[in-house]
């Protein structure tokens, strides 16, 4: 009998869902993630939770190829989005997973999208405030930036990508924090948040740097997820 | 009257707390002077590669 709480499951579901989008990214896109679901966990809930905490990051494989995406992560994602809408008062980065979940299904699947309420996939459109992230300290900024990687991706606008535009230094001051703590996950995040952004100082030497968090974090399926598409971002995904 | 089991709906508020704690993640501890990290920080370093030093902070406003 599995004795295991849902932390845990919850935890172990949330990384196989990474590899099975690392998998997906390194076969060019072609193996669809939602192939291989329900994952390794057995549990329909447990699956659903994972895509919620994973978000728009499931459907990443489609969102850097530009193709049709796969009809199994669709429906998957917008499971999530109905069975875990945000509370009355959200924490920002609740809010603003949901909403980037929501926006990946407005652009790869609008036939996915429900005309009318807020809380339906693909019907919130309105953005979650910004204000909490505009002048936060630097070391804030970089970890909540890390923790909305998802939203780090090509054609997808949004405030949090316009306030971590307006403050590349201050994301690669970040970045060097991160790798000097062994924080490979926010490492990762933030690297991927540079690769979009103009301004980042050469002396940064990013693409070392990635390379250094894959060598220390690269067991963390979440890390090498970011450092994928760092890497396609890098080097030719077309935008 | 909701025909919901309780231990269903004990198990979903659990799962509703755990997602919340997944999305709103508190900052890790710091390690610093990792032997391991240290030498390849060296050999990356040594290159010319790799920032080993925050830039240097910007005057405050005001």
């Amino acid at each position: 009998m599995d004795q295991s709480g849902p932390t845990t499951r919850l935890s172990d579901a949330v990384r196989d869902l990474a590899a099975q989008v690392v998998s997906a990214l390194r076969s060019g896109g072609h193996s669809p993630v939602g192939g291989a679901f329900p994952p390794s966990t057995g549990d329909d809930e447990i699956t659903v939770a994972a895509v919620r905490v994973l978000g728009a990051d499931t459907l990443l494989p489609d969102a850097l190829s530009f193709r049709p995406a796969d009809p199994a992560a669709v429906a998957l994602v917008a499971r999530a989005v109905r069975a875990f809408p945000p509370g009355a008062s959200p924490a920002p980065t609740t809010a603003w997973s949901h909403w980037a979940m929501a926006g990946a299904l407005r652009r790869l699947a609008p036939g996915s999208a429900e005309p009318g309420g807020s809380g339906e996939p693909g019907g919130a459109t309105a953005e979650p405030d910004t204000a909490w992230l505009e002048y936060a300290p630097w070391p804030v900024l970089t970890h909540q930036l890390a923790v909305l990687a998802a939203l780090a991706v090509p054609g997808c606008d949004s405030g949090i990508a316009r306030v971590a535009a307006a403050r590349p230094v201050d994301v690669a001051r970040g970045f060097v924090r991160a790798v000097r703590r062994r924080d490979w996950l926010q490492a990762a995040g933030a690297g991927r948040w540079l690769t979009l952004l103009d301004g980042v100082p050469d002396t940064l030497g990013l693409g070392t740097g990635l390379e250094f968090v894959g060598l220390m974090g690269g067991t963390d399926p979440r890390v090498v997820l970011h450092l994928r598409a760092a890497g396609l971002l890098r080097t030719g995904v077309p935008v | 009257m909701s025909s919901i089991d309780p231990e269903v709906q004990d198990r979903t508020k659990l799962l509703d707390t755990e997602i919340e704690s997944a999305l709103n993640p508190i900052e890790v501890d710091g390690f610093y002077r990792d032997t391991r990290e240290c030498a390849a920080l060296a050999l990356l370093g040594g290159g010319g590669k790799l920032l080993l030093a925050p830039p240097t902070p910007r005057p405050k406003k005001g």
